[in-house]
């Protein structure tokens, strides 16, 4: 490790973090969703277990991969996490799934703001 | 994006839940048309059908009628049925009753102008390959697509207002919607996407799937086609949510458990009586199963799907020889695409809930170059005369004077081909052997070739690991225990001719394609020795003079075709030469015993019938299909060897003493399981209401685009199976609508954590999309029935009390 990197103090900045828990069907939908919503990056996590309102859910079935659930995690500003949130509120009301949203702090602030959404294209 | 777009955004989709999806002609997926009602339970979903769609849910008073008078429902299951419903009726009475209370049918009609629009516009955009002539740009998308010609559609009274729509579908929809309330949004979108639900619920499949090859290029979604449909709304000057849409909300005609459709007792009298011998016939053999000696070791041993039509060759090849086989899902477990020689077609051959995540391609291999160069030049010769005849019809110069000067030589082939099926097949078989088949002269790229790789694509061939885990998988779910010299895995297609329906005689395991490919794949690894010493390691230890071949079975015509074999061993090649030989006496004896059931075949002349279906271009029916599929047993061939399942039963091998932790059983119950729920509900809805739910006549069928049928010449897409694949005539039905009753053998609190842990399971199973029973080998084979809401009941027969209702989970 070289000196110089004990000497550096990182300066954290605010952003919020959003946690979102679908059924495998709906992970074309949510993905869609971040893409257009101008967030820079996401993490998808396949196959994941759990329960919830609608019983337990089993993660890594070898034929089926349509039964476990995804789960999403993003980080970027209030305004983009806001629009996510508002996408995904209506889906909810009649979709199981579920969405956390936390403050969070990151070192290059660039690296989570620098993004535009996607447009749609004419399909 | 504007909060409302994303939110718009969800309301399409959230509209969409109530569709299911329709995949195109050349990979029919038999699948539940309420799909999307599956979280209600069945009798509530197949009213909101009926309020959506028009559908029938319940067999009709015609066919509860039929099978009342044939037997085929018991009068003691029947009378405790009405008494549980609170019928105190006689059932002539009550069918009579039922008849007088049938509402006259409701002409539903889809031919307004609206849909014929949009059913024009989507049939020119989704064309694959049927137009000579096709719609500008559609590489843009559909929504753009149709943006730039339908301000010219001169059926469109007030296409004026098409000029300035907006350039991106979302943005044009959100202003469709401008003067409707964004909390009646859902309603009005769920409105236009059931108007024409054929065609709503093939975008679904579309727009969803990630390896189409057509969606890549010309892309559609739910909201370019609703945008599209919304504005056409406006030009035409109708409103964009007509009178009383706003009011129905999904769920608001249910029928709810306090006034149960009339029909409902009947249905399950008829499948307890369909049950009730299954059951015991399973029964009696489970109680002979441990007291037999070990079994000698079998010459061979073949793997079959687990479709209901494999059964009964199994039980002709069992009785041909030294022969043991199993079931196993038709794709063995390889979820893959499958690149064939010669061909830029990629095709998906894995079940429709799993996801393709290896591409195998067949490669020219170097050990037959002369076989290699005769397959080029007839392959060459083929396309070179089928180019030629296309060209010749579809130029305007040409088509004329083509038709003048073949018209007498086409006019002799239509009629050898109409008065001589069978002769024609057995000529065109005799010069085929001409042409050396793929199997014998290419490999399977099973090893990892990341240069073969496409950007857009899947990664070419399997690593090491994952060769043997397919492998290991397979034995696993299988609970296999001894290995014969020669075991065969056997994949199945069908053979016809002038059938848009012919994908759905394929294996539906390998998304209606067959399965040949997946077998030799499979086969390949298992003869891998690297392989074989992996699977050693983990307790699976292949004899040396184990080899493994690969076979299709032709489900038309019961024959078997063993794939081009590795080398073998002389007493390998015996067995194979006398396995040839019993395979051709099994698909005699299959042929025979199928040939009753098919109008005007002979058992004496089963064989010849069979050919002759499988060639003749007039015939609606080469075969039965899946038809009367209504079962779904895992547990040993034991259990099922004795007696005729009549091809009646999915039969998954299923060994509970190989499987202590229940991961078998779990990926057999989430997967093929659910899989055969989706083909038996097809059936059911296809055959309760063929109009609504199956696709009518092939009389009046015509293929639209190469994705699917529509009756006459327009509508809307039909999504289910055809009338002759049902039914005997207009009168008189083949299949017989039963929900799928899952038996599993195995110890009950086992099948009790798979449900528990599986969602999707216990809903299918509490909301009764099939039932569950469980023979108990650990408590004297006792039957277990599994009761909505996660309870068991013990059958009064063999219990003291009538309902021994016990708590799911023993834990």
């Amino acid at each position: 490790m070289s000196d110089t990197s004990h000497n550096i103090e990182h300066t954290l900045h605010p952003l919020k973090k959003i946690e979102i828990i679908v059924k495998g069907k709906r992970e074309h939908f949510v993905q869609d969703l971040l893409e257009k919503s101008g967030v820079s990056g996401y993490t998808i996590h396949r196959n994941v277990a759990g329960k919830g309102a609608s019983g337990f859910h089993e993660g890594h079935l070898l034929f089926n991969d349509e039964a476990s659930l995804v789960m999403f995690f993003a980080v970027s500003d209030q305004s983009k996490i806001q629009a996510i949130i508002n996408g995904l509120s209506p889906l909810f009301e009649s979709s199981s799934g579920v969405m956390f949203v936390s403050d969070t702090k990151v070192v290059r602030l660039t690296k989570f703001l620098s993004a535009e959404g996607q447009q749609d294209d004419g399909s | 994006m504007p909060t409302d777009l994303s939110a718009l955004r969800a309301r399409v989709e959230n509209a969409a839940k109530v569709l299911g999806r329709c995949w195109p002609l050349q990979s029919y997926i038999a699948a539940n048309p309420l799909a999307g009602l599956e979280k209600l339970p069945f009798d509530e979903a197949v009213a909101e059908g009926q309020a959506l769609y028009g559908g029938r849910g319940y067999p009709s008073v015609a066919q509860l009628r039929a099978a009342w008078d044939a037997g085929a429902i018991n009068a003691n299951h029947l009378a405790d049925r009405l008494e549980a419903y609170g019928f105190t009726e006689s059932p002539a009475h009550l069918l009579d009753r039922m008849e007088a209370a049938t509402p006259p049918s409701v002409n539903r009609s889809n031919d307004s102008l609206l849909n014929r629009v949009m059913a024009k516009w989507l049939a020119v955009f989704v064309d694959q390959g049927q137009a000579t002539w096709t719609m500008p740009r559609r590489q843009e998308g559909f929504y753009a697509a149709w943006r730039a010609v339908a301000p010219y559609d001169t059926t469109l009274a007030h296409r004026d207002c098409l000029h300035d729509l907006p350039e991106r579908p979302l943005e044009a929809l959100a202003a469709a919607l401008s003067d409707v309330e964004p909390s009646q949004w859902e309603r009005v979108l769920r409105h236009h996407l059931t108007a024409l639900p054929g065609w709503a619920s093939f975008i679904k499949w579309r727009s969803q799937d990630r390896h189409d090859a057509w969606q890549a290029a010309h892309p559609i979604t739910m909201t370019g086609y609703l945008a599209a449909r919304l504005h056409t709304a406006r030009a035409i000057g109708l409103p964009v949510a007509p009178d009383g849409v706003a009011e129905a909300a999904v769920g608001a005609s249910r029928n709810g458990r306090d006034r149960p459709a009339m029909a409902a007792p009947w249905l399950e009298a008829w499948e307890a009586t369909y049950r009730e011998q299954l059951l015991h016939d399973v029964q009696a053999a489970a109680a002979t199963i441990h007291t037999g000696a070990a079994p000698d070791r079998p010459k061979a041993q073949l793997v079959f799907c687990i479709d209901v039509r494999s059964e009964v060759i199994r039980r002709h090849v069992e009785q041909a020889g030294p022969y043991q086989t199993f079931g196993y899902a038709g794709f063995f477990g390889l979820p893959m695409q499958f690149q064939p020689y010669d061909s830029d077609n990629r095709i998906t051959a894995c079940p429709p809930i799993v996801d393709p995540k290896h591409r195998i391609q067949e490669v020219c291999g170097d050990h037959r170059p002369d076989a290699a160069a005769a397959h080029e030049r007839w392959v060459a010769l083929g396309r070179a005369w089928q180019r030629l005849i296309k060209s010749l019809k579809h130029n305007v110069a040409a088509a004329f004077g083509f038709v003048e000067g073949s018209g007498g030589l086409f006019g002799v082939a239509m009629a050898a081909r109409t008065l001589i099926p069978g002769w024609l097949r057995t000529q065109h078989q005799a010069w085929a052997k001409r042409v050396p088949t793929s199997d014998t002269f290419c490999d399977l790229s099973l090893d990892r070739a990341p240069a073969a790789d496409h950007a857009d694509g899947l990664p070419v061939g399997l690593s090491a690991e994952e060769r043997s885990y397919y492998a290991e998988a397979a034995f696993r779910l299988m609970g296999w225990q001894q290995f014969a010299p020669v075991v065969v895995f056997t994949g199945h297609g069908s053979e016809t001719v002038n059938n848009p329906y012919a994908s759905s005689l394929d294996c539906g395991a390998c998304a209606g394609h067959p399965g040949g490919p997946n077998a030799r794949i499979l086969a390949a690894i298992c003869n891998d020795p690297a392989v074989r010493e992996v699977l050693s390691e983990r307790g699976i230890v292949i004899p040396e003079d184990t080899v493994f071949l690969a076979a299709e079975h032709t489900t038309t015509t019961d024959a078997v075709r063993l794939f081009h074999p590795p080398t073998l061993t002389e007493r390998q090649a015996k067995i194979v030469d006398q396995l040839r030989r019993d395979l051709h006496t099994a698909r005699v004896q299959a042929a025979a015993e199928r040939a009753p059931a098919l109008q005007g075949a002979r058992r004496s002349h089963a064989v010849a019938d069979t050919a002759r279906r499988a060639a003749d271009w007039a015939e609606t029916r080469p075969e039965w299909g899946l038809s009367g599929n209504a079962a779904f047993i895992m547990a040993p061939r034991a259990l099922t060897a004795e007696f005729s399942l009549d091809g009646r039963a999915f039969l998954h091998a299923y060994n509970w003493q190989t499987d202590d932790r229940g991961t078998a059983l779990e990926t057999i119950m989430t997967g093929p399981l659910v899989v055969g729920e989706w083909i038996n509900m097809q059936y059911y809805f296809s055959t309760v209401d063929n109009a609504v739910y199956g696709s009518g006549s092939k009389i009046t069928q015509n293929v639209v685009g190469n994705v699917g049928v529509w009756q006459g010449n327009g509508g809307d897409l039909m999504t289910g199976l055809p009338l002759q694949s049902l039914q005997v005539d207009d009168a008189t039905p083949y299949h017989h609508p039963l929900r799928l009753l899952a038996v599993v053998y195995a110890p009950r609190a086992r099948v009790s954590r798979v449900i528990e842990r599986n969602a999707q399971l216990r809903s299918l199973f509490d909301h009764e999309w099939m039932a569950l029973t469980v023979l108990d080998p650990e408590h004297s084979n006792r039957r277990y029935v599994y009761q909505p809401g996660g309870t068991w009941a013990t059958p009064s027969t063999e219990s003291r009390d009538d309902q021994d209702t016990e708590p799911a989970l023993a834990l």
